[in-house]
């Protein structure tokens, strides 16, 4: 008893009047609903609905409103849809004690029945453009008969410039007679014929003249159903193509109207699937000879893939290079190289690549395999021997390339077993060539470097010369000799450069000295630097004294046995350096040493020096003096 | 109006002397010469050691050690020490041109009178200060030197009193660098100075001119603490005994002057220059 009455209670129908939210719809919602086993069920009439006032008159609003009704959770019964995204002219008038504001944009609207979450009936979907709250235009229209889902008898869809009208069978499947026609003016028109699904041909009507088009015509053989949608477009568009069928490019227009129609479909599906269940989508559907793919030509066309792919790379690489569009100017073989690589991307790359542009989008199937492959090229189909014409200073020779293991290959036949021969002969032809190139193209490469390197060089050195004796003007006899010293250690260095012959260690030996030269022209500047250093370093020395017997403010020198050590032992120390021992690595280290010596000299004027100074004394060492300073001398003297 | 009146007060001690001489006493007579009389020359030679010391931004010690040596029949110049000075003072910096000392003196003088059977050494003190201007002109610097000094010598014959004098100093000096623009450190420099000193007291009497000193001296700044410096004095002034007789010296000067400074360097460097 307890268990009936409480079953009974839930079973109970409820209503619920409140906020809503489905999927981006936000509303005011008012419906019936019954609680089963915990589960809410939608049961009686829905309602959900928005529109405001305040966004409207601001800038605009989105307004909507939905009703109909459910039966356990099924959309059942008669229902509507209105969206409208209208502007007002914010022009209001009162009529019949009621504000009215009139609005421009456009609504959308779609009615029908649906039994059990289908199309059932009659449906039709109106948009419209609305101008000061009156209907200025249709936009788009269609108007479609289902019978619990499938589309029945006659249908209509039409957008602002044309037309689409045909029929059905009780199955569903295009039949007889489907016209697309310029919605103004009937110029004009294409008409699909279909039998039992099959589109036989395709009728085009322009200016009175007819032209006919076969597209499957009486086919009897294996057919396969599928949505009258892009994938059926393209299928279509492939069977005309490999039987040399020049006739008009069909169906683009008729698919991106059904399209449309597809769409304003699926919005009203995401609504209703939201709230219950249902499958609100119209399917048109038709039929196509079908050449269903076996396992092993499933695997053959992978393999073509695989050797397509990496052709493709090697071909690309090559022929974007630059050094071998250079290279190919003067060199015979080179350029014989170039033209077969060309000449294998165009006759056996390109057209497997349309082959798998084909299994991409999944059509493969809708043609003959033979005609499928014969139709790739449009003249013949090469052969094992690549004939190329080479142009070198304007004279023609014609090359022949073929790989030694030529007899192995046979890809005469039009099957895919065929084409993976060939896909296979043009990976191994690339990969010969790819390997003859490589060498040739480092060498070459090697060689411009150098001789960038070598202009660098000269380059570097003869800054190095004009900077030393710009400077060497007006520099003290001591720091003259040492300048003139370092001229000659980049002079000898660039003749035992001169004297190797190899590519290799000259490659080496001239980055090295690129590095030595930049290097010795720091040190350099660092060497004529030292007596303008010095000046500061002596002026920075220096304090300010008040002499009682003068009454006179007198410079004193400070921290006397610093600035003493500084200029008898560490900078006759640098120009030994130079002189004395010179090695170009050493130079970098030098530099270091120099400028942090400077640094540390500055710095040490305001440290606290008394310790240091009195260690200072009678100290020769400039390791010794590095060390006391605090300076890091370079490791390699360590 | 005070030189006016001291002037007026020489005059008046002067005309007294004078008519005491006209009303015929002997010994005076005997004393004043109808003309000035100049000594011959005495040669002597100065070693002075001078000391400025700072201790604080704005004070200083003044530490002069002097030794003076003059002639003997034999020897000219260093025949004999003569007197040894000790002079103290706490110098004040009011700034970089003005600054003044006061502090006390003592010598050791010592009887150059070959023939005397006095006492050999007497002692002699004084209370001194001074205010000290420089000014800059061009390269050079000038300095105006006013010294005062409250002296007590006594004689060297035995129990002899001690007698109080005033000395009134005015020092004229300039120091003209040679080798350089300015003033500073390896600098040679010339430099000119005439100082006259005039006394009272009631021991003076007529004898107003101690000292006209005209100097001029070579000295080099080694270092901006310290400096050595030699030059030539002439000298001459009236004898405290009779106005009428003039003493003359001609002196060889040599100087030493050094100004440490032991000040720690963390208190040193903002104020050392003062207010410059």
């Amino acid at each position: 008893m307890f268990f009936l009455c409480c079953q009974a209670k839930a079973q109970e129908n409820l209503r619920y009047k409140g906020e809503l939210t489905v999927g981006k719809y936000q509303g005011n919602a008012d419906y019936g609903y019954k609680i089963i086993d915990g589960d809410t069920l939608l049961n009686g009439s829905f309602r959900l609905k928005k529109a405001n006032l305040d966004s409207l008159l601001k800038k605009q609003d989105y307004s909507f409103d939905f009703s109909g009704s459910f039966f356990n959770n099924f959309p059942n019964g008669a229902w509507s849809f209105r969206f409208g995204e209208f502007q007002s002219n914010n022009k209001s008038q009162v009529i019949d004690y009621q504000y009215r504001v009139a609005v421009s944009g456009v609504q959308e609207e779609a009615r029908g029945l649906i039994l059990k979450g289908k199309p059932d009936g009659n449906w039709t979907f109106e948009v419209s453009k609305i101008e000061d709250s009156k209907v200025a235009q249709t936009l788009f229209k269609s108007n479609i008969t289902f019978d619990n889902g499938i589309p029945q008898k006659n249908f209509i869809i039409e957008n602002d410039s044309i037309t689409l009208a045909g029929r059905f069978l009780r199955n569903g499947l295009a039949h007889d007679e489907w016209s697309l026609y310029e919605s103004f003016g009937l110029s004009a028109s294409e008409n699909w014929l279909f039998s039992n699904g099959v589109l036989n041909q395709i009728e085009t009507e322009l200016d009175g003249v007819v032209t006919i088009t076969p597209i499957y015509g009486k086919y009897s053989g294996d057919t396969k159903i599928l949505n009258l949608d892009k994938k059926y477009i393209q299928a279509i568009a492939l069977y005309q193509l490999i039987n040399d069928d020049a006739g008009v490019k069909a169906g683009g227009e008729m698919q991106r109207l059904l399209e449309e129609n597809a769409a304003y479909y699926k919005k009203i599906d995401a609504i209703l699937s939201e709230l219950g269940e249902s499958s609100f989508l119209p399917e048109f559907k038709v039929k196509v000879p079908y050449f269903p793919l076996t396992d092993d030509e499933n695997q053959l066309l992978n393999r073509i893939k695989t050797n397509y792919k990496t052709s493709e790379e090697i071909s690309t690489s090559f022929l974007e290079d630059t050094q071998l569009n250079i290279l190919k100017l003067s060199d015979q073989d080179a350029a014989f190289n170039y033209e077969v690589i060309k000449k294998i991307t165009k006759d056996f790359l390109n057209p497997v690549s349309k082959l798998l542009a084909y299994q991409n989008q999944e059509i493969v199937e809708f043609a003959p395999r033979n005609q499928l492959i014969s139709g790739l090229w449009t003249s013949e189909k090469p052969s094992t021997t690549i004939e190329v014409n080479v142009v070198m200073d304007s004279t023609k020779t014609l090359q022949t390339f073929s790989l030694d293991s030529k007899e192995e290959f046979d890809f005469t036949h039009t099957n895919l077993e065929s084409l993976v021969q060939l896909s296979e002969y043009a990976l191994q032809s690339l990969t010969l060539i790819e390997n003859k190139l490589k060498a040739k193209l480092t060498n070459s490469k090697r060689k411009q470097e150098l001789i960038s390197k070598e202009e660098e060089l000269i380059a570097q050195q003869k800054t190095l010369q004009s900077l030393i004796d710009s400077v060497i003007v007006d520099s003290p006899s001591t720091i003259r000799t040492v300048l003139k010293k370092l001229r000659k250690h980049s002079e000898e260095s660039l003749v035992s450069y001169a004297l190797l012959t190899d590519l290799e260690p000259k490659l080496l030996k001239a980055q090295k000295l690129l590095v030595c030269y930049q290097q010795l022209e720091v040190l350099a500047k660092n060497i004529a630097k030292l007596p303008e250093q010095e000046e500061a370093i002596k002026e920075r020395y220096k304090d300010r004294v008040w002499n009682p017997f003068m009454a006179t403010l007198m410079d004193e020198e400070v921290k006397k046995r610093i600035v003493t050590a500084y200029k008898r032992v560490l900078v006759p120390y640098f120009l030994e350096q130079v002189k004395e021992d010179f090695r170009c690595r050493k130079t970098a280290d030098l530099n270091i040493l120099m400028n942090n010596t400077q640094q540390r000299m500055l710095e040490l004027r305001t440290k606290n020096t008394s310790k240091l100074e009195r260690k200072l004394r009678k100290i020769n060492d400039p390791l010794t003096v590095f060390e006391l300073l605090g300076i890091q001398p370079s490791s390699k003297e360590q | 109006m005070r030189s006016y009146k001291s002037y007026t007060f020489s005059f008046i001690v002067l005309a007294i002397l004078l008519h005491s001489s006209l009303v015929g006493q002997e010994p005076l007579e005997e004393l004043l010469p109808t003309e000035s009389k100049f000594k011959e020359p005495k040669t002597r030679l100065w070693i002075n050691t001078y000391g400025n010391i700072r201790i604080s931004k704005r004070l200083f010690w003044v530490a002069q050690t002097h030794f003076r040596f003059e002639e003997t029949e034999e020897t000219p110049f260093i025949g004999q020490i003569g007197q040894i000075y000790n002079r103290h003072a706490i110098g004040y910096i009011y700034n970089k041109k003005v600054n003044a000392a006061l502090g006390g003196v003592m010598r050791i003088n010592f009887n150059t009178d070959e023939n005397s059977i006095d006492r050999n050494v007497v002692p002699e003190f004084r209370i001194w200060h001074q205010y000290q201007f420089a000014m800059p002109v061009y390269s050079a610097m000038i300095y105006h030197r006013i010294r005062i000094e409250h002296r007590w010598t006594k004689g060297f014959e035995e129990n002899s009193d001690y007698i109080f004098r005033n000395r009134w100093r005015y020092m004229f000096r300039a120091k003209i660098p040679l080798n350089k623009d300015r003033l500073e450190s390896k600098t040679l420099y010339v430099s000119p100075e005439a100082e006259l000193i005039m006394q009272s007291g009631k021991a003076v009497v007529g004898s107003v001119m101690e000292d006209l000193r005209l100097t001029t001296t070579l000295g080099y700044i080694l270092t901006p603490r310290l400096t050595v410096a030699g030059g030539l004095m002439y000298s001459q002034g009236q004898t405290l005994d009779n106005p009428g007789i003039f003493k003359q010296n001609w002196t060889m000067r040599f100087h030493v002057y050094f100004s440490p400074d032991f000040r720690k360097v963390k208190n040193k460097l903002p104020e050392i220059h003062l207010n410059d």
